[in-house]
């Protein structure tokens, strides 16, 4: 999962960034509003965490520059802005969902998972489940009929991003714009060794390789 | 005060009155002055023909009575004389049994009654000599006619005088109406403003009333503007304290204190504590309170907006709904009502299962607003206690709200009530009745 995060107070953006990483999202950051319009346009990015307040542009109009240019992204905002008449305005201007500062960690991170969940079409549910799996995303594990298979944090990545797509022929470098972020080197190999630890630890069948094509994802029921 | 109408027309009405009844009282006595003196001719006149007419006759002085004026014959004709000698008098036939008394001083006087038809007598005194005798001669008229023609014309005068100051008093009247119709469609539009029908008061006013008008205006755009800035300059606060508590409650719940949970404990309890006191206060600051609306709150236009912002954040599993009378405005500022039905809202929703419902009905006296949801509710003797001080029942769920804490402050500033009751479908229905402006 590749997330932008845009955020002018560089203290909370570190603690951010690093949370957000522990969490295994790749995440890339911006801290002025006109860069924010040009980047969040132009990489491929799976959610964007936008704070109001931020110099060159406001938020509200970078989202609104967004949404004027076609972006679906689902965009969180982040602010200390918290009367009402502020988020209807950052709703009508194309916000997915609204969390006002200071808020508990946890919170964002639920926030996230809910919106990812949504934005791919896996509405109401608490958590997520996919191809009999049934990934436990603060414990970074899967579940499969009631016992646990330990990950490491690349596993878990590859995973959560399969699971959000599933039945979808993912390419590898789709999936590698997806689990990294602009600045870490990408490797398809790596991406094809993850898979292989994947498959021993779930199953051949979980991840079928459609040759030229990429990968697929729970492709038959199970 | 007294309407200025009623002032100008009880000006009106005394100085016409004062004016009209001296003016008329003193032309009907210079009037009457004039016509005595004409009369006074005439008697002069007719003294001095009685003059001529005393001859010396065989047994003294006689009247030649050819000379006479056949109204002196007949009795009570209105024409008197009596002629005084040094020893005796001769009285006119036509003074038949009554006595004309002799006068003091010679000259006119009037008012004397006489006869049985009570005649008012204008009597001229003139002193002679003739023949060698001194001579007093008293002429007579009666004055009845032209004093009862006065009285007539008074009458006439009066009835006339009355009908001009009513018609000058409706006319009046019309005029200042006329006149105060500015100030009238001001009054009115002031009392738009109250109620938040329009936001600026006219300016095509007449020029006594622009300083006035657009003094108001100034004032309302100042307070519009003010509130606007200083919401502004709270939202800028809000923003500079709140991202930095962001950043302690992040690094607070980090893996960083794994090892020291009691630091954890106390640092997360004060920097909430920080937090809902400073949401709590800056909230409050943000109230326009019962300062005139500058946006009215237009139910069809924002509802729909606030309960699809509460979906998103609460999920859309949650059915919300309104219910309010098509095209209601409410007279209140619209950030602020946002700010109570949103947090009322929001409250509903944490608790809810699957139902919200916010109604809005307008009554003779004021609204009702009330929110209700299908969740657990309130027990009855528990609902006290929601307000009461240091009491935290709604906040409860989910940290980061400031549950009605916010909803109380605005309702009080409104001079509005707040009722917690049960809903339909079991769960808790607020009620606030907020009195009409």
């Amino acid at each position: 999962m590749r997330l932008l995060l845009v955020e002018d107070h560089v203290p909370l953006a570190d603690e951010l960034l690093a949370s957000l990483q522990r969490q295994g999202y790749a995440v890339d950051w911006l801290a002025d509003g006109r860069d924010a319009v040009y980047q969040g346009g132009s990489e491929p990015y799976d959610l964007i965490i936008l704070d109001l307040g931020l110099p060159g542009m406001p938020g509200l109009e970078v989202l609104a520059q967004w949404r004027a240019g076609g972006l679906s992204i689902p965009v969180l905002i982040l602010t200390a802005r918290d009367s009402w008449a502020e988020r209807i305005e950052g709703l009508k201007a194309g916000a997915d969902d609204y969390l006002t500062k200071p808020f508990h960690p946890e919170e964002l991170q639920l926030r996230i998972q809910s919106l990812l969940r949504r934005s791919k079409g896996q509405a109401n549910q608490p958590t997520l489940k996919a191809a009999g799996l049934h990934l436990d995303e603060g414990r970074q594990c899967v579940v499969r009929d009631g016992a646990d298979i330990q990950l490491t944090a690349a596993e878990f990545r590859l995973l959560r991003y399969f699971m959000l797509h599933p039945e979808q022929i993912l390419s590898k470098s789709h999936l590698a714009e997806h689990l990294y972020d602009g600045e870490t080197e990408r490797d398809s190999n790596v991406l094809e060794v993850h898979v292989n630890h994947l498959r021993r630890k779930l199953g051949k069948s979980v991840i079928e390789t459609r040759r030229g094509q990429g990968y697929l994802f729970g492709g038959q029921a199970s | 005060m007294r309407s200025i109408q009623r002032r100008l027309s009880l000006g009106l009405i005394s100085v016409m009155v004062i004016v009209g009844v001296v003016l008329a009282q003193t032309s009907l006595w210079l009037f009457e002055a004039g016509l005595q003196r004409y009369l006074e001719a005439g008697l002069r006149n007719d003294s001095e023909s009685l003059l001529v007419a005393l001859v010396r006759g065989p047994q003294g002085l006689q009247l030649d009575e050819r000379h006479l004026s056949p109204a002196y014959q007949r009795p009570f004709s209105g024409h008197y004389f009596r002629i005084d000698f040094a020893d005796s008098h001769w009285r006119s036939r036509s003074l038949w049994d009554q006595d004309l008394p002799l006068l003091d001083h010679p000259g006119l006087h009037s008012n004397l009654q006489l006869g049985p038809d009570g005649q008012q007598l204008l009597i001229l005194r003139s002193d002679y000599r003739r023949l060698g005798q001194s001579i007093s001669i008293s002429v007579a008229q009666d004055y009845t006619p032209v004093r009862e023609s006065f009285q007539r014309m008074r009458q006439i005068g009066l009835a006339a005088g009355l009908t001009a100051l009513l018609v000058i008093l409706l006319l009046q009247r019309l005029t200042v109406r006329r006149a105060l119709k500015p100030l009238e469609r001001a009054r009115e539009q002031i009392a738009q403003l109250q109620q938040g029908q329009r936001s600026q008061l006219d300016d095509q006013v007449p020029v006594e009333l622009e300083p006035l008008v657009a003094q108001i205006n100034h004032l309302l755009a100042h307070t519009e503007d003010s509130l606007k800035r200083s919401r502004n300059a709270l939202g800028n606060l809000g923003h500079a304290l709140k991202t930095p508590l962001a950043v302690l409650l992040s690094v607070a719940s980090s893996e960083k204190l794994d090892a020291h949970p009691e630091l954890r404990k106390i640092l997360i309890e004060q920097l909430e504590q920080v937090q809902q006191r400073l949401n709590r206060e800056l909230n409050r600051a943000r109230l326009s309170g019962d300062a005139l609306p500058g946006a009215l709150f237009d139910c069809d236009a924002e509802l729909p907006g606030l309960l699809a912002t509460l979906n998103m954040i609460h999920g859309e599993h949650l059915a919300l709904s309104y219910v309010a009378p098509a095209g209601l405005q409410l007279p209140w500022d619209r950030e602020d009502l946002l700010e109570l039905l949103g947090n009322l809202l929001d409250n509903a929703c944490k608790w809810a299962d699957a139902e919200v419902r916010l109604s809005v009905i307008e009554r003779t006296d004021g609204f009702a607003l009330s929110v209700e949801d299908d969740g657990p509710g309130i027990p009855e003797q528990q609902r006290a206690e929601v307000f009461s001080r240091g009491t935290r029942l709604d906040e409860q769920t989910d940290g980061h709200g400031l549950g009605l804490g916010i909803v109380r402050d605005i309702v009080e500033t409104w001079g509005g009530l707040l009722v917690l009751g049960e809903s339909e479908w079991g769960g808790l229905k607020v009620v606030i009745e907020l009195p009409k402006r």
